[in-house]
């Protein structure tokens, strides 16, 4: 196989035309020949490359693109323009071959079999796959293990709630050895405790076994704990594509220093540093700290040489708090930056 | 054919899921059995009275009715899923069979087992043997064997409108009108010789949509009727299997070519 990034995506579009259906029989036919439509640019010229073993956050407001991306990618949707590579196929050209590389769940539909025992769907995949039986168990027992599926395999589908069908379904895309796992909002609807396993689950197997993954989410929680590179769509269009850190370090200017003194300081200044806001009042008060011109540690410093400290914590931004600036004003990002 | 084994798999699989079910089951089997018989029982009752329908007797009616039927059966039972084929694209359920290392259209089948199929086996060899009973047919071997052939033909040409009338769901979304009008009123046509219509009806169900070559054309062969005055040529009668590889096949271009526009659903 030749070498070069996994999947590459290159001025990748997606247009629906919407139609209006008319009903009944002569409404099938006539809508054959004739019909009043629209255009919908979904995706609207992408391009982007994946290399083998990358986490990568792929997010964005609904009706952003994201599921029409990952349909291309796994070759369920014929683009409108564009070429797609999946380890060197046409995913909708090759959809058998290329199926046997990939590993995909769709958090709002279930890929298992409705009425039947989770372990009678995992058996048939065995099959459809033909993943030798040997290979098979040793997956089993570790998604097992992972995901906490053995209560869960004698029942029927349909039977469970809905964070126990995403685990078996997490774990019925895995049982293949896919190289790429594509996961379009697998958190959905997961209490805490069983978000947390997927996560854990998702980190372990793309660093034990270097599998690429593609994670759709509205949790911005998700891609902090888990995604080193995150691609921002807007209508169709990517907006951002880059380290989830440096999105971060771009956006903000100010980390929050918060500082628990023993007992109430007063009126609390930094003569020193002057750019330093702080504000609240009490024994707790919270110092904002432009980082581009001054360091946290200095802060610090200066506030544990002027008064009694308790206890201090630093606070980091979260990812989500800038996605959701970049949705609010997509065109901020390509704004030039302001100077130090 | 090496995935073979997949598919009786996946087959077995539809029946354990449909058996969950087994209530719905024995009911939906008596009630179309019911159904069938009141069908057949009319078609008989008419014969009855007019002692035979444009020169063709109770038993050969019979045999007639038991062709589609059987036909029928067994369509039912390789094509159930596309009955409802519109549900599963509107859903975006079909996302799932492109996402496996399987051809689409052979997992469809096994993906659903239908009890009227049995409903209508039964049905169809009984009417057959009342019908075989009641002629004077003598079975050689060779009528044997190329009765199966007439099966295989008529299956293509039955699965072959099913499949077409799917295929068009690609591009328009909804077919529940065309499936009931192309799918389950159009056997109305073959429930009689097809010869009771005027000439233009007789080349529709030959050449655009080819229900006579189910039963009626191929009956002429079991019941050794005559065949100089059928539609072009006598020869028509044999050539059920070549129509049925040729509609399936036109049909079979219209599907593939309507997976790659494929629409899936935005939820
Ligand atoms: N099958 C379809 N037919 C018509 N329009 C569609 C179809 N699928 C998606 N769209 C439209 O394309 C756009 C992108 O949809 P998509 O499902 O890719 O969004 P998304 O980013 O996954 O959103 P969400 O976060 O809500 O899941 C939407 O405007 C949607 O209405
Ligand atoms: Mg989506």
């Amino acid at each position: 196989m030749s070498e070069g990034p996994l999947v590459v995506v290159d001025h990748l579009s997606r247009h629906f035309t919407l139609t209006e259906s008319r009903p009944g029989f002569w409404g099938s036919v006539t809508g054959l020949f004739s019909r009043a439509t629209s255009v919908r640019r979904a995706v609207d010229d992408i391009s982007f490359s994946l290399e083998a073993g990358e986490f990568v956050g792929y997010v964005g407001e609904n009706g952003a693109g994201k599921s029409t991306t990952i349909k291309m990618l796994t070759g369920i949707l014929v683009p409108t323009s564009g070429t797609v590579r999946v380890g060197g196929l046409v995913p909708w050209e090759s959809r058998r071959e290329n199926s046997r590389q990939i590993g995909v769940v769709f958090g709002q539909r279930s890929q298992l079999w409705w009425d039947l025992p989770v372990r009678e769907s995992f058996d048939l995949l065995r099959s459809i796959f033909r993943v030798p039986e040997g290979r098979f168990r040793e997956n089993l027992a570790e998604l097992d293990d992972a995901l906490e599926l053995s209560p869960l395999l004698a029942t029927p589908v349909r039977k469970l709630s809905l964070g126990q069908r995403m685990r078996c379904d997490l774990a019925a895309a895995f049982l293949h050895d896919p190289k790429i796992l594509f996961l379009d909002e697998p958190t959905i609807g997961l209490d805490l405790i069983a978000k947390d396993h997927v996560r854990s689950f998702l980190k372990r197997i793309n660093q034990t076994r270097r599998t690429t993954i593609v994670l759709t989410t509205h949790d911005m929680d998700d891609i902090e704990a888990l995604c080193e590179r995150i691609v921002i769509l807007d209508e169709g269009k990517i907006v951002y594509d880059g380290a989830t850190e440096s999105l971060k370090r771009r956006y903000v200017r100010e980390k929050g220093v918060v500082v628990e003194f023993h007992g109430d300081p007063g009126v609390v200044t930094l003569p020193d540093l002057p750019t330093v806001r702080v504000e609240g009042e009490g024994a707790k008060r919270r110092f904002s700290v432009p980082v581009d011109s001054v360091g946290v540690a200095t802060v610090i410093a200066a506030v544990a040489a002027r008064f009694a400290v308790k206890d201090i914590s630093i606070h980091e931004p979260k990812v989500g708090e800038v996605v959701k600036r970049i949705y609010d004003d997509p065109a901020s990002l390509t704004r030039p930056e302001p100077g130090p | 054919m090496r995935d073979l084994p997949i598919y009786l798999t996946m087959m077995l699989a539809a029946i354990r899921a449909k058996m969950e079910y087994r209530v719905t089951f024995l009911f939906l089997f008596f009630a179309l059995v019911t159904f069938y018989l009141g069908q057949l029982g009319t078609v008989l009752v008419v014969i009855d009275r007019f002692g035979s329908i444009n020169g063709w007797t109770l038993g050969e009616m019979a045999f007639l009715y038991g062709l589609m039927v059987f036909s029928q059966s067994i369509t039912t039972f390789f094509f159930a899923s596309l009955v409802n084929f519109e549900g599963l694209i509107m859903q975006g359920g079909f996302d799932r069979y492109l996402l496996r290392p399987l051809d689409p259209l052979p997992q469809l089948i096994a993906s659903q087992f239908e009890v009227s199929s049995i409903a209508h086996l039964v049905i169809g060899v009984s009417a057959l043997v009342y019908g075989a009973a009641g002629t004077d047919i003598a079975w050689s071997a060779g009528k044997v064997a190329f009765f199966f052939v007439v099966v295989a033909g008529a299956v293509m040409i039955q699965g072959g409108v099913r499949l077409g009338v799917s295929a068009i769901c690609f591009w328009t979304m909804r077919n529940r009108s065309l499936v009931h009008i192309l799918v389950f009123s159009s056997k109305e046509f073959i429930l009689y010789p097809v010869s009771i219509f005027n000439y233009w009806i007789q080349v529709f169900l030959t050449l655009v949509f080819p229900l006579a070559f189910v039963n009626f054309y191929p009956s002429h062969v079991f019941l050794n009727r005559d065949a100089s005055n059928l539609l072009f040529s006598p020869l028509i009668q044999y050539a059920t299997p070549v129509a049925g590889v040729v509609f399936f096949s036109l049909a079979y271009l219209l599907w593939r070519a309507g997976i790659n526009h494929y629409q899936s659903t935005g939820s």
